[in-house]
């Protein structure tokens, strides 16, 4: 007898053990289900309210849907935001299954993954409207150059849409932590390329200029002094 | 319907005063006939005119056109001074007849509707009369002495100016019976009567109720301003003399009714204002220095005087009128100009010193203007505009010339000039037995100017002249008018209004002999239409900015600002730039569009939605000739669907328009274009008559505008539709498409051809692209295919009916449940003189014109070439059936078999309709103008008749067939072109839907719609061409038979061309179907006659009468 009962007492721990984890898996389950329809919702709503406010022309004006579809993707930036709000509640979700049926290791793995989605949000609104407002200023500079006679607007307002875009991807990558110091460095690397470049540009451009200058301010020829 | 609007004949205005009140102001409106009886007409062959010459005389009277006739002195008399040297008050002088004679030629006057006005010379007597020569021979002081002004010595009234200065040397002569000096002011044998003598006027008084009680109308008051005498004084217009007047004036009125006293006062206006009184003096008086103005001007050849004269010409009591002329049986007085002008008058119009005579010149108009008929003409134009009854003169109105070789003015005073037999048909006495010789010099002699050579001339100055006094007759402002003279920047241009209640006329004349420009100001009457009453056509409405006028040489034009006669169908309406609204655009078409902006933005992309939905496009559309609901305001323009197409570095929204506002809700194309003022110059030059909007975007300003006048945007529709393109809307499609026929008729360079400035019509725009391309936009939309579009298309590709436009595509737009609208159809230019109703109107019109006062019927074959082209068009409307009766296999064109049913069906219809419309007529009758009113009574009363013949037709004997047909055929489908005809717009009856327009029928409902066409042309004709009721009574007879010829050879062609198709049986059956559809067509023109332009009803009233039997008694 007590031998069946030694047998027995794993089996009964056993489904004590079961008896208390599977009212917490079916939490974990329902808590997923909810947690998906939720998500859906929540994607459902975020497209609309997204599209309410006309947030897919503002991409679209900000090129990142044509940059979207070049690179193959079907769906436009709206449809990137609502499928990261998606995943973002369904990740939620997950955690907290996770974390009811005990399994601490992937809470912290999915949370961590779960932080990460909203800097991945901020980061595409950066690069929204910041892209937006590089295009403003590059047709600003444009409008103006070409008012005031300017040769060369579109590259000058080219330029400073580039320079503004450069800014934007590294503001948006530092965001989302990628790169870290190699970005910050390598950037530095090209601000400074970039201005030695101009430098250069003009200091052998501009030479004989401000030679001329120089021999204007503080002329070589004392003798000339000399004969007054 | 689109046709042509036309005045109504005659002011329609009927009296709304009573008539007895109107009766007693007919001199307002009098046109006055100025005659000497024995220059006139003998009847007895003695060398005078006489009183039954006249009587036999009056129709010719009557028939110029004038309402007065005003005799010249026909009393006994010694005939020194051509009869105003009255020796018996109470008589007629023996050369012109007896009393008897006068008796009858006043009734038959009055029975011709004239009245007549007679001279009463009381201010002197021939020194034959019996007053005077009882008064020389009575005692002085004695009563009968007291007649006349005596005096002992010729020193007296030293201040009176002599008037005769080349006969007379004192107003003073002595009697060597009185042995005293008698008064007169004019001749010597003219002695003054005493009229500070009670018993003179009593004498007077009894005079005037002889002649009043034998019906005379009125008096002229001859040398009025002379009457009574004072010391000190210049002895002109003396209180007392008004006093003496006043007394006449209320014996009249106390025992006469609407008669006249008309003063012949040659004094300034000021001074012959007095004679007007408080309305208690005379009715009328000469406007004396008005004439030697109008002289001035044209030889000036500056309107100056006339404004100057006329400006000081004071206000008159409002029953009173001024009697204006050109000339009179006096010499052209030059008294009342002053002495540098007088000889400025003399140098221009009476260089030889033979025509001058005291302060005048002795001649008669057509002499004094040179013969140049030109001048003739614009001096009766400014006579017969200017305030005042005009005069005429006797002879004046056929150009007759004078003889200054007579003495005193008798040069003037010739006889008429009736024909060019012996003694110029005045008189059958022996020349030499004549009072004066006629005229005979080889330019204005009675052979060469006479009343039956100038009858037989359309083109005399005698038509002209009867012209022109109908025309005047058209409207009382002639008469009763307000003067306003215009300010006329051109010196040359006299330029002024004639207003009387609603009725404003405009008069412009250029004193100038050459050609002239005047830019007159008239935005007090912004957007009426200038009607020119001559040719009765509409000039382009009056807007913001000056008219422009140019005259020709001597040239005048009278207008009636008309409020209810349509812009000329040419006429585009261009909004003055600076009156347009401005939008504020920041981000190109997407600033309409809250769905197409960035976020922070919508809110303002609403804003100039709403802006451009709601003031902007509803502003612009309501002024749209394709607006259907004309007048009613639109709440809202709401784009029902749009596209955005870009094409190289344009972009142009076209859009489908809702228009929300008017009772039945709308669709219009709207195709838009915007354009910078930046690098864009000559493109906003072409859309600036379009112009919707200014429209700026920060520094950039622009407009925007339809996309019709825009020429890239036509060649790119044309490029679209030849390759068969599609442009995504925002909820459906745009299919361009090509038909088979594209490339053969496009061209291979198709995509560089010119295009036209856009046309406005009725229902759509048209572009026409390098002479080659016809692109019709249809501007209200209905869902379904158009049947012009599916007919044509038919007829182009199916059966290459040759006498069609063809087709070389279409425009359709697809909703997204998939329904088709046809939004634009590309047919091929085809060049061509105009549509056949304009060229009818124009034939019919001139026809009438030609025949208006002819004395002969026209010849049988008068209309052969017309009649020719009717034949044309009756083979080429059977062409047109039997082509579209081909069996292709297409179940929306193939023939089918008629059914009784079906005619039963018709039969219904009709008696419905006939039912609708009589109830109609029945409901507006009330407020039809006579005499549509008494026509629309009469068809009501035979509203059983109607409805008893229509249940007459009996169901065809033979087998007839069911066919599509044009569905709207009249003559305005028809287009001229080389002596043939083009069928063109088988859209239908707009107003019917789609499904109703696309049934198959018996053509034969062609055939009647045609018919009634004639019929609306002959009445459109006519009411064009006569101007009077006399005219039309005339003239309607040879509008008939014109309307019959054209009927005939129409049927008698079709006939032969449909004979053996199958199309009906027998030719009676044919033609009693036809009569079926012209009763339901002439039903359908009542109604919408009744409701859109009641002036018209008596056309299809007639119409429908005319088809309907009349009851057997």
């Amino acid at each position: 007898m007590e031998n069946v009962d030694m047998f027995l007492e794993p089996v009964r721990a056993f489904l004590t053990q079961i008896g208390a984890f599977l009212p917490r898996l079916a939490l974990a389950v329902a808590v997923l289900i909810g947690g998906w329809l939720v998500a859906k919702v929540a994607r459902f709503a975020v497209a609309r309210s997204l599209r309410a406010i006309n947030f897919p022309v503002l991409t679209e004006r900000a090129g990142i849907d044509g940059f979207l579809q070049q690179g193959g993707l079907r769906s436009d930036t709206t449809a990137i935001f609502a499928a990261l709000v998606y995943w973002l509640v369904v990740l939620a979700a997950l955690v907290i299954a996770f974390n009811s049926v005990g399994l601490t290791y992937i809470t912290d793995l999915l949370g961590k993954v779960v932080l990460f989605v909203p800097k991945v949000i901020v980061a595409l609104l950066i690069v929204t409207f910041g892209a937006y407002f590089a295009r403003f200023v590059a047709n600003a500079v444009i409008a103006y150059c070409k008012n005031v006679g300017i040769q060369d607007a579109a590259l000058l307002g080219s330029m400073a849409q580039y320079a503004i875009m450069a800014f934007v991807v590294l503001i948006a990558l530092d965001q989302v932590d990628v790169g870290g110091e190699i970005v910050r460095e390598s950037f530095l690397v090209m601000l400074a390329g970039v201005v030695f470049a101009l430098a250069l540009a003009f200091g052998l451009g501009g030479k004989d200029w401000a030679a001329e200058r120089l021999e204007r301010w503080w002329p070589r020829d004392k003798d000339r002094e000399r004969d007054r | 319907m689109d046709r042509d609007v036309i005045s109504p004949i005659a002011g329609a205005q009927s009296g709304t005063a009573p008539q007895e009140a109107e009766d007693a102001l007919w001199y307002k409106d009098a046109v006055i006939y100025q005659l000497h009886i024995k220059a006139f007409f003998d009847s007895n062959d003695d060398g005078f005119g006489d009183f039954r010459g006249l009587t036999s005389k009056l129709d010719y009277v009557k028939d110029l056109g004038v309402n007065t006739v005003w005799l010249l002195p026909f009393y006994p008399s010694p005939l020194r001074d051509d009869g105003y040297d009255v020796s018996d008050y109470h008589n007629v002088h023996p050369q012109y007849g007896t009393r008897t004679d006068f008796r009858q030629f006043v009734r038959e006057a009055h029975r011709r509707g004239l009245r007549v006005i007679t001279e009463l010379i009381v201010n002197h007597t021939s020194e034959q009369h019996p007053w005077f020569q009882a008064a020389r021979r009575a005692p002085p002081d004695s009563p009968k002495r007291d007649y006349y002004v005596w005096s002992d010595t010729d020193q007296k009234y030293k201040g009176t100016r002599i008037i005769f200065t080349d006969t007379e040397p004192s107003n003073w002569t002595w009697d060597p019976v009185a042995k005293a000096y008698f008064w007169h002011r004019f001749f010597g044998h003219q002695p003054d009567l005493n009229f500070d003598n009670p018993k003179v006027l009593r004498a007077v008084f009894r005079a005037m109720r002889f002649w009043l009680d034998m019906g005379v109308d009125g008096f002229r008051l001859d040398a009025i301003p002379y009457l009574v005498e004072r010391e000190g004084t210049s002895n002109e217009n003396l209180p007392e003399t008004h006093a003496v007047i006043r007394e006449i004036r209320s014996l009249l009125d106390a025992h006469y009714k609407n008669r006249l006293l008309l003063a012949e006062a040659n004094q300034w206006p000021e001074d012959v204002r007095e004679y007007f009184g408080n309305a208690d003096e005379c009715h009328m008086a000469y406007h004396f220095p008005l004439m030697p103005r109008m002289y001035m001007a044209i030889a000036q050849e500056d309107a100056h005087p006339v404004v100057e004269i006329m400006q000081q010409t004071p206000d008159i009591p409002d029953s009173c009128q001024w009697a204006i002329f050109l000339r009179n049986h006096d010499e052209l007085t030059l008294e009342m100009v002053t002495s540098r002008e007088r000889d400025y008058m003399y140098k221009m119009y009476a260089a030889d010193p033979r025509a001058r005579i005291n302060l005048g010149i002795r001649r008669r108009l057509a002499p004094l203007m040179e013969n140049d008929t030109d001048r003739i003409k614009l001096m009766n134009s400014l006579l017969l505009s200017m305030p005042g009854s005009p005069i005429i003169y006797y002879g004046d109105e056929i150009g007759m010339g004078d003889n200054i070789f007579l003495g005193d003015r008798n040069g003037v005073r010739t006889p008429m000039q009736w024909s060019p037999d012996r003694n110029a048909g005045f008189s059958r006495a022996d020349p030499q037995r004549l009072y004066l010789p006629p005229i005979m010099d080889p330019v204005y002699g009675y052979e060469a100017v006479n009343v039956e050579s100038q009858q037989r001339d359309a083109s005399s100055l005698l038509h002209w002249m009867k012209r022109m006094l109908a025309v005047r007759k058209t409207s009382r402002a002639f008469g009763r008018g307000k003067l306003t003279f215009l300010k006329a920047g051109n010196r040359k241009i006299l330029a002024y209004l004639r207003e009387y209640g609603d009725e404003v006329i405009l008069c412009v004349a250029n004193v100038g002999r050459s050609a002239q420009p005047v830019e007159l100001q008239l935005e007090r009457f912004k957007g009426r239409v200038p009607v020119e009453l001559l040719g009765r056509t509409a000039f382009p409405p009056i807007g913001e900015l000056p008219y422009l006028l140019t005259l020709p040489a001597h040239g005048f034009y009278w207008f009636r600002l008309a409020t209810d006669v349509d812009v000329p169908r040419w006429h585009e309406e261009h909004l003055a730039p600076e009156d347009l609204p401005v939008l504020v655009l920041f981000d190109g078409w997407s600033s309409f569009f809250r769905d197409r902006v960035v976020p922070w933005r919508i809110r303002m992309a609403e804003k100039t939605g709403t802006q451009l939905e709601t003031q902007v496009l509803p502003r612009y559309i309501e002024k749209q000739r394709w607006y259907a609901a004309k007048g009613e305001p639109i709440k809202r323009a709401r784009f029902a669907d749009h596209a955005l197409w870009q094409l190289d570095n344009h972009t142009w929204l076209i859009a489908l328009v809702e228009v929300e506002g008017a009772a039945e809700r709308a669709t219009y194309l709207m195709p838009l274009a915007l354009a910078w003022e930046d690098g864009e110059e000559e493109r906003l030059r072409g859309l600036a008559p379009v112009t919707i909007a200014k429209v700026r975007q920060q520094a950039n300003v622009g407009v925007l505008a339809e996309a019709f006048a825009d020429e890239a945007f036509c060649r790119a529709v044309v490029a679209a539709i030849g390759t068969g393109k599609e442009v995504a809307t925002a909820h459906g499609k745009l299919r361009f498409t090509p038909t088979k026929a594209f490339a053969e008729l496009a061209g291979p360079d198709y995509a560089r051809l010119p295009a036209s400035r856009p046309l406005a019509q009725s229902s759509n725009t048209i572009v026409m692209l390098g002479e080659r391309l016809f692109w019709k936009g249809y501007r209200r939309l209905r869902p379904g295919e158009n049947p012009e579009l599916e007919v044509g298309r038919f007829l182009t590709e199916a059966v290459r009916f040759p006498n069609c436009v063809p087709v070389a595509g279409a425009i359709e737009y697809r909703a997204a449940d998939g329904t088709p609208t046809t939004i634009g159809i590309l047919q091929a230019f085809v060049a061509n003189q105009g549509d056949g109703w304009a060229y009818t109107l124009d034939y019919v019109d001139r026809f009438l014109e030609d025949h208006r006062t002819a004395t002969e019927p026209p010849p049988d074959d008068i209309h052969g070439g017309y009649l020719a082209l009717a034949h044309t068009l009756g083979q080429r409307t059977g062409e047109l059936h039997r082509a579209l009766a081909t069996r292709t296999g297409d179940p929306a064109f193939d023939p089918e078999d008629l059914t009784a049913e079906d005619v039963e069906e018709w039969k219904r219809r009709t008696r419905e309709e006939a039912q609708a419309t009589l109830a109609l007529l029945e409901e507006r009758s009330a407020a039809l103008a006579e005499p549509a009113r008494s026509e629309a009574r009469a068809l009501l009363e035979r509203s059983a008749q109607v409805l008893a013949h229509i249940e007459s037709f009996a169901a065809p004997s033979e087998k007839m067939r069911k066919i599509r047909y044009h569905g709207d055929y009249h003559l305005g489908q028809v287009l001229l072109a080389n002596n043939d005809f083009l069928i063109i717009d088988f859209e239908g009856e707009p107003a019917r839907p789609l499904e109703e327009r696309r049934r198959k029928s018996s053509p034969l409902r062609d055939v009647a719609g045609m018919l009634r066409s004639f019929n609306y042309a002959r009445w459109a004709a006519l009411k064009r061409a006569a101007q009077t009721d006399e005219e039309l009574e005339k003239l309607a007879p040879l509008a008939r038979v014109w309307e019959d010829a054209a009927r005939n050879a129409f049927l008698a062609a079709y006939e032969e061309s449909t004979r053996a198709t199958g199309l009906y049986g027998s030719a009676a059956d044919a033609r009693r179907l036809v009569e079926l559809f012209e009763l339901e067509k002439a039903l359908y023109e009542l109604r919408y006659e009744i409701n859109n332009r009641p002036d018209w009803v008596r056309i299809p009233l007639a119409g429908i009468s005319s088809i309907v039997p009349q009851a057997r008694q």
